[in-house]
């Protein structure tokens, strides 16, 4: 009877561990379908082909209409920042850790981005017609965006094709674009990606310089479309990539206009802004908040170096940056000047002929602030930027 | 307790008459169950026990106290805000419940689901067995045939109503303060979208419904915990150390892969009712985690429960 007994209880204790197998075979699942499904067949392209194709379908057609996830995911290897972390809505929050963010895109012009953060949603909305919103849920606040008159519209495809040199087809100038890309990259396809359940190509950019802290950069582009999947950059010597963004879901219809149109609510704090120039346009895109947040004092900036390893030069201070306006924003976490104070209790001290200052590294980018006021930014090693810093 | 249960028919007084023997039953397994004939069948008997559980706990006082303590919450808030107003300074979400009295429902359950109502299902759950195992009337319960899995069924029926009534309790009072402290009108949802009243009461019946669903996952989480002991308190307190551990967890920023297999990051993600469009793909992946938990801690419940010498 005991031996009977102890089998009908480990029967019964069967049932719980087949369920949790269950499940866990359910969260697995992803990956091993991906597996089971085998490499998409794709047909091979070379680097100069894919290239050619891109720009093709970028002059040929506008981009398709669209929606779908993005997941952005950073580890720079900073220091914990004092942005708010998990799902925020705030910008500034893109800086650290891993964020989802929803995108339409309707055409001529169309666009918006959700950036979901809990009970609250901050919405960037084109509506295609010459103006844009900014909706900030958690300050209740709606931004119109106009641009100043005559300026042209900047938009996904266009720089690309306004970079399009004096070449006659896509393909001449891909084999024009390799060229100069080659001096210092080297540049590989990869067949057969899943990105986002798409068979994708994907373009492996890799440094030649040694100073340079990027290991590759992959570029994910879908093997219809051409529409860029994924970007990842890879620092040196991790396998994880330091920054990534890409779409986990993606569908190629048009989706409905109301995601075009914005009224702002009742009640809600609006405010009008004009843009000066096309380049304002740009959307609070993931890398370009980090960027505009170092570099908004900007004077005179220098470069030294080339390609990957280009050191920029930025005059700086410290007091300009603790004046700057902070707006209500900094209230709900992300203000600038707190997350730069951060960023510079952790930096180094270092000295050399060139003078001293600190030093600050991250998995891809090195920053150096001379205490005379000069701010080296590049994504190589510090040792690189201390020899900027020694040419004067 | 004892003489609450007693007071209870679920058995016929013939079966109840019956000595307990737990052993024997659990040597023959469903065999029993076939030997003595039912008397009517078994959904219906399975309807009448959880009709007598449902007395039991919405009769049971402290239940009915913290049911009470939910209700209240919501007013406070309400009464707090229309007092004290929204300032400029204070969180968007708050300043619009003065703007329109809908919103009070979605803020008082985004404050009550990440705990109160937790502690008030886990009370329920981690009393449903050890409750009746420490009063001694767990052995009279399983004296019916058919006995335990109906019996945990029931319990976790039980304990997924009374979550869905706590969560109901919230939204109502949360309703009808904000009805009667603040005008009420179409509702901006967090997309900036502007949704007629109608709609809006709709999405209060989803966003209910889903933190419902977030409840019943704890309960059976608790239920769990419940077989596991036959010291009621220590099931409840386990229920909530576990809920408060996981929500630690869930704020630690360094261990983000974790954070989507925690129950507790799921409860608050009903605000995918309040974007648009409604964001499906994230409430739908909260259901399934939802489910994933109540399938295992159910299939763990059962597993012990079924298996278990019942000695008090």
């Amino acid at each position: 009877m005991p031996s009977q007994w102890s089998r009908a209880r480990a029967v019964r204790w069967g049932v719980p561990v087949a369920a949790i197998a269950v499940v866990g075979a359910a969260v697995g699942a992803g990956p091993v379908v991906a597996a089971v499904q085998g490499d998409p067949s794709l047909p091979d392209r070379t680097a100069e082909q894919l290239v050619a194709d891109v720009l093709k379908a970028g002059h040929e057609k506008a981009p398709p209409a669209m929606s779908g996830t993005v997941v952005e995911t950073a580890s720079f290897g900073l220091p914990a920042l004092p942005v708010p972390g998990g799902s925020s809505s705030s910008p500034m929050s893109l800086l650290s850790g891993s964020h989802t963010l929803k995108v339409w895109y309707g055409g001529d012009g169309r666009v918006r981005l959700a950036l979901p953060g809990p009970m609250s949603e901050t919405d960037v909305i084109s509506t295609g017609k010459g103006e844009a919103w900014l909706w900030q849920s958690d300050t209740n606040t709606a931004t119109r965006f106009k641009p100043a008159q005559g300026a042209a519209k900047a938009d996904g495809a266009e720089p690309a094709q306004s970079a399009l040199p004096t070449a006659k087809t896509p393909d001449q100038v891909a084999a024009e674009i390799l060229k100069v890309a080659g001096t210092n990259t080297a540049i590989t396809v990869e067949n057969g990606q899943h990105i986002a359940g798409r068979a994708a190509y994907q373009l492996v950019l890799t440094p030649k310089d040694t100073s340079s802290l990027v290991k590759e950069v992959k570029l994910a582009l879908d093997g219809q479309n051409h529409i860029p999947l994924r970007v990842q950059v890879f620092a040196k010597g991790t396998a994880e990539p330091a920054f990534e963004v890409g779409f986990t879901q993606v569908t190629f219809s048009t989706p409905a206009p109301e995601n075009f149109a914005f009224t702002p609510p009742a009640g809600a704090k609006i405010q009008e802004k004009t843009i000066g120039s096309p380049a304002g346009e740009k959307k609070p895109g993931a890398a370009g908040a980090g960027q505009e947040a170092l570099g908004k004092d900007t004077k005179k900036p220098r470069t030294f170096g080339s390609g990957w390893a280009t050191v920029a030069e930025v005059p700086f201070s410290l007091a300009d940056l603790s004046k700057a306006p902070t707006s209500e924003q900094g209230k709900h976490g992300g203000d600038p000047a707190r997350v730069l104070d951060t960023l510079l209790k952790s930096a180094k001290q270092v000295s050399g002929p060139w003078g001293s200052g600190k030093v600050l590294q991250s998995k891809l980018v090195s920053a150096l602030l001379t205490d005379d006021g000069r701010l080296f930014v590049g994504a190589v090693t510090p040792e690189a930027l201390t020899a900027a810093a020694g040419q004067k | 307790m004892s003489t609450v249960r007693s007071a209870e028919t679920a058995t016929p007084p013939d079966v109840l008459a019956r000595p307990a023997e737990p052993h024997a039953e659990q040597a023959a397994g469903p065999g029993v169950a076939v030997a003595v004939p039912p008397r009517r069948g078994p959904a219906r008997a399975a309807l009448r026990l959880l009709r007598s559980e449902l007395t039991l706990t919405f009769r049971r006082p402290r239940n009915i106290a913290m049911l009470i303590v939910l209700a209240i919450v919501p007013v406070l808030i309400g009464i707090v805000l229309r007092v004290v107003g929204g300032d400029g300074e204070a969180p968007s979400l708050i300043t619009q419940v003065a703007g329109n009295g809908l919103m009070l429902t979605f803020v008082a359950l985004s404050l009550l689901v990440q705990l109160l109502l937790p502690l008030a299902v886990a009370v329920v759950a981690g009393d449903a067995i050890a409750g009746e195992a420490s009063g001694g009337t767990l052995r009279y319960l399983l004296t019916a045939p058919a006995g335990r899995t109906r019996l945990l069924a029931v319990k976790f029926v039980n304990v997924a109503i009374f979550g869905l009534v706590a969560c109901m309790v919230v939204a109502l009072a949360a309703l009808v303060t904000g009805f009667v402290l603040f005008p009420v009108g179409p509702v901006t949802l967090l997309s900036g979208t502007t949704i007629p009243l109608a709609d809006g009461l709709l999405r209060v019946l989803i966003v209910t419904g889903y933190s419902a669903a977030g409840m019943a996952a704890l309960g059976a989480f608790g239920l769990a915990v419940s077989t596991l002991t036959e010291v009621p308190i220590g099931a409840v307190a386990a229920t909530v150390v576990a809920v408060v551990f996981s929500q630690v967890l869930g704020v630690i920023p360094q261990l983000a892969p974790v954070q989507p297999y925690l129950l507790t990051s799921w409860w608050a993600s009903f605000d995918g009712a309040l974007r648009d469009p409604v964001a499906t793909d994230v409430m739908t992946q909260g259901l399934l985690v939802f489910a994933a938990y109540t399938v295992v801690c159910g299939s763990i419940a059962w597993g012990r429960f079924s298996g278990r010498d019942i000695t008090s």
